[in-house]
């Protein structure tokens, strides 16, 4: 059972991975690449003297000018690693994004082996908009998808909300659609909600960025729109896979 | 008697090793979105850099 579960959670991420890295290089990348033209290099007349960081990075001439410029983020080293642009970032992006895609499968394979439900494509379907629901839209409602240069709150607090916005999300998912007693669906509302009452973590420094606002709307809509189709297609592509392997030991067993 | 006796351990087998399938799938696929998605190592977030923008992660 657990050969068939990984195989059939690496045939899914493998193929989700595939479609998303196609996406994320067609739409968001672009996006991406024109908005690190912002920072580090571009006028900063309108820097607040609250961003230091930003500020220190300018001056000290760390990037060359060909290179993927990190000026702006609180990184430590200046000199550190980072892909080379063109080929071999689009490599890397693919390999994050196979890392990424292999690990949402195996928690969708863990959820769907948690509530019992049967690894068909048509389940696969169901807990993949949710965990789209949980792991993209809803820290995506507070921290909508950013682009580099944005101005952003310290990443600590935002990696925890958006950790605690999905256990939240993903919990009352849990509670509405699979308890589905009135009790339940109203614990699992409040904890939907319980996040945004809270609030994401804003930024103090809204206006220094030189990200042209269309742009972002674009990035935000395109990662969400990404988000949605990885998903859809790990649940798909599982509950697909999970068949395909059980008739393959059945075969083995039979012959 | 010895037939449900039977079905009974032929369940509980079967459940223990859900249970084990369960926990090594949420502990490899938590490893892996760490990995990609939160490794504070610089070279990791560099690497994963777009990806990680592009999914919504908290990046920077």
């Amino acid at each position: 059972m657990i050969t068939r579960l990984l195989s059939a959670a690496l045939v899914a991420g493998f193929l989700a991975s595939v479609v998303a890295t196609g996406l994320q290089l067609a739409l968001t990348s672009p996006l991406i690449l024109q908005a690190e033209t912002y920072e580090g290099g571009g006028a900063h007349s309108a820097v607040a003297p609250s961003a230091a960081v930003t500020f220190a990075s300018l001056i000290v001439p760390a990037h060359a000018p060909s290179q993927h410029s990190h000026g702006g983020h609180d990184h430590g080293q200046a000199d550190e690693w980072q892909p080379a642009p063109g080929l071999q970032r689009m490599a890397f992006t693919g390999l994050a994004t196979l890392v990424g895609g292999v690990g949402y499968a195996l928690l969708l394979a863990a959820v769907m082996l948690a509530l019992r439900r049967e690894p068909n494509p048509r389940n696969g379907l169901v807990v993949g908009v949710a965990g789209f629901l949980a792991v993209a839209l809803a820290p995506a409602i507070g921290l909508p998808p950013e682009l580099p240069g944005m101005g952003a709150a310290p990443l600590v607090l935002r990696q925890f909300w958006w950790l605690m916005t999905v256990v939240a999300t993903g919990l009352g998912l849990y509670l509405i659609a699979v308890r589905r007693v009135p009790l339940t669906i109203l614990g699992g509302l409040v904890l939907i909600v319980v996040p945004h009452l809270v609030g994401a973590p804003q930024s103090l420094d809204t206006v220094s960025s030189q990200v042209p606002p269309a742009t972002a709307a674009q990035f935000a809509a395109r990662s969400l729109a990404i988000g949605f189709v990885f998903w859809a297609v790990i649940g798909l592509a599982y509950g697909w896979a999970w068949g395909l392997f059980g008739r393959a030991a059945g075969a083995r067993r039979h012959a | 008697m010895t037939t449900a006796t039977l079905q009974t351990s032929a369940t509980a087998t079967r459940s223990a090793e859900g249970a084990r399938a369960l926990l090594v799938a949420a502990f490899l696929g938590l490893g892996l979105v760490f990995v990609a998605g939160f490794a504070p190592a610089s070279v990791l977030h560099n690497a994963a850099h777009d990806f990680r923008h592009a999914q919504n992660f908290p990046c920077h």
